[in-house]
């Protein structure tokens, strides 16, 4: 479980911590024991007193967290610790599961996206998703960027879409590696560019936020540089949250960091400042290859 | 310190450390045979010392390129960070309290050469008291180091105002020596120049002290900021001079 109070080490910022923690501030409704500054301005997503259970199991315990437009968050922890579930909540990818079922908020821009009114497939396309293992349609590489602005009407004609192609293609910076093959199959790419192909298929719904979960595990270091370098550009224009085991990869491309903890957001705070003094020793402990 | 998952990160920083003491008790056993030298007038001694100096800076050569090592094959961040680039400044300190011995023996080989007779015996006991102030606080700084103790690294840092404190007043003698009898003056600046390296000793042995603390935990941090915020030489020095 988290822990402040007593517990809170003498390290840490405790002004930092009681005024994330000052329930009397407006608009602050937060019930949360995570170390850090959980609040952020103008936030593009904002979760409050977010618990998710997979039937019995309580998978995270009451997890409140802002993320800030146009830069990238990275959420970290051991294996089970819930930080692909909160990042599944984000754009309701958790709906998919029969027994999965959310309490508190997640808001988009002021909006409820649990609200019954919300339309899901709308949210995916605000909120886009790369996984793990790159995964193209089985069409070709014009095709894969072509079929989400095209569903969701947001071309009017073909040279609109072929502009839509070219500029997905260009700022996951694949356009010049394949502009002269868009009819060839996506899944002929080796790896790292399908990874790009994917990120430009998700840009090309013009989404808000891009989630990334643990986007470079299949890939080798030159593709994970290239991936990494695209993340850095793309914050200018997008919010990216990004779950990665790779906690060097979460130093190098993230400004911010969450630390989760069997279901518990431990820490959060500037990434410098996770990875040089850490407020909680669970944080500490795990950054350092101590935690057991 | 807690087990790292992977063992042999923890055996890197172990034998980084104790690469460190080892190099501390050379730098000592210099600065003592350094004094040595000086006070029994022992050239051959004295040249001992500085050929030796070179062993002090192997140490140091060594420590920074297992550092480098440790670094690309481990990137520790954190705690860890902290305390492996802790060593290498434990190491650039006793690199300088070898470099302090040198110096001391070089300016005894000169001495000895004096054409203007040497004042220097007459300040003996000054040098041998500075010289036991300082290795004793070295050889605490150093004891801390290797325990982690932060309560005695507090007080090897406020030790250094002790060493300081002699340096003024072998320094106020001294001046008044060469106010007395001028043809002293070149062979008494270089017997300030012996006391000043001996003061550079507790100074060293002051850094060492005061970054024992990044060895320790965070849940020990306020430690860290109690040593740090101790008076610093210069602080220390300055109501005494002159």
């Amino acid at each position: 479980m988290a822990t402040t109070g007593d517990n809170i080490p003498i390290s840490a910022p405790r002004a930092a911590v009681t005024a994330a923690l000052d329930l009397s501030r407006p608009g602050a409704a937060l019930e949360t024991k995570t170390v850090g500054q959980v609040t952020v301005a103008n936030p593009v997503v904002s979760a409050r007193n977010v618990n998710v259970y997979y039937g019995e199991k309580h998978a995270i315990h009451d997890v409140s967290l802002d993320i800030g437009r146009n830069a990238v968050i990275a959420l970290i922890g051991p294996s089970g610790c819930g930080k692909s579930t909160f990042l599944r909540c984000i754009n309701r990818m958790n709906d998919t599961i029969d027994s999965a079922r959310i309490t508190g908020t997640i808001t988009l821009d002021g909006t409820d996206i649990y609200d019954k009114r919300e339309d899901v497939v709308q949210l995916r396309a605000q909120v886009g998703m790369v996984f793990q293992k790159p995964n193209p349609f089985p069409k070709s590489i014009y095709e894969n960027i072509a079929y989400g602005p095209r569903i969701h009407g947001l071309v009017a004609n073909r040279a609109d879409l072929d502009e839509v192609v070219q500029t997905s293609l260009q700022k996951a910076g694949l356009w010049e590696e394949v502009k002269d093959r868009l009819d060839h199959s996506g899944t002929s790419l080796s790896g790292g560019q399908q990874q790009r192909l994917c990120i430009a298929r998700a840009i090309a719904v013009d989404p808000e936020v891009i989630l990334m979960d643990e986007p470079c595990s299949a890939l080798d270091p030159i593709a994970t540089a290239r991936i990494e370098d695209l993340i850095d550009e793309l914050r200018q224009n997008y919010t990216i949250v990004i779950v990665t085991h790779n906690m060097q990869q979460a130093a190098r491309v993230s400004q911010r960091t969450a630390y989760f903890h069997l279901g518990d957001l431990i820490e959060v705070g500037p990434t410098d400042q996770i990875f040089t003094n850490p407020g909680h020793k669970l944080t500490e402990d795990y950054i350092t290859g101590r935690f057991g | 310190m807690e087990g790292h998952i992977v063992r042999t990160f923890d055996g890197d920083i172990l034998n980084l450390r104790m690469q460190v003491l080892q190099m501390g008790g050379l730098a000592i056993d210099q600065v003592q045979r350094a004094v040595q030298a000086l006070t029994r007038g022992d050239d051959d001694g004295a040249r001992d010392v500085i050929s030796r100096n070179s062993q002090v800076v192997a140490y140091a050569r060594a420590i920074e390129e297992d550092i480098v090592g440790l670094i690309a094959r481990r990137q520790p961040v954190a705690s860890d960070l902290k305390a492996v680039l802790t060593v290498g400044r434990v190491a650039t300190d006793l690199e300088r309290v070898g470099n302090a011995a040198r110096k001391i023996c070089k300016l005894a080989l000169e001495l000895d050469r004096g054409r203007d007779g040497a004042p220097l015996q007459r300040f003996y006991s000054d040098v041998r008291k500075m010289s036991r102030l300082a290795l004793a606080m070295l050889r605490d700084a150093l004891d801390c180091f290797d325990r982690v103790d932060l309560e005695g690294a507090l007080k090897v840092v406020h030790r250094d105002a002790e060493v300081d404190s002699e340096f003024q007043l072998a320094l106020r003698e001294l001046v008044t020596y060469v106010m007395e009898d001028q043809r002293h003056l070149g062979s008494t600046i270089q017997t300030v120049f012996v006391l000043k390296a001996l003061e550079r000793v507790g100074d060293h042995a002051r850094n060492i002290a005061a970054v024992v603390p990044k060895f320790a935990r965070r849940d020990v941090a306020a430690a860290e900021s109690a040593v740090m915020a101790a008076p610093k030489r210069s602080e220390s020095g300055a109501n005494t001079a002159g």
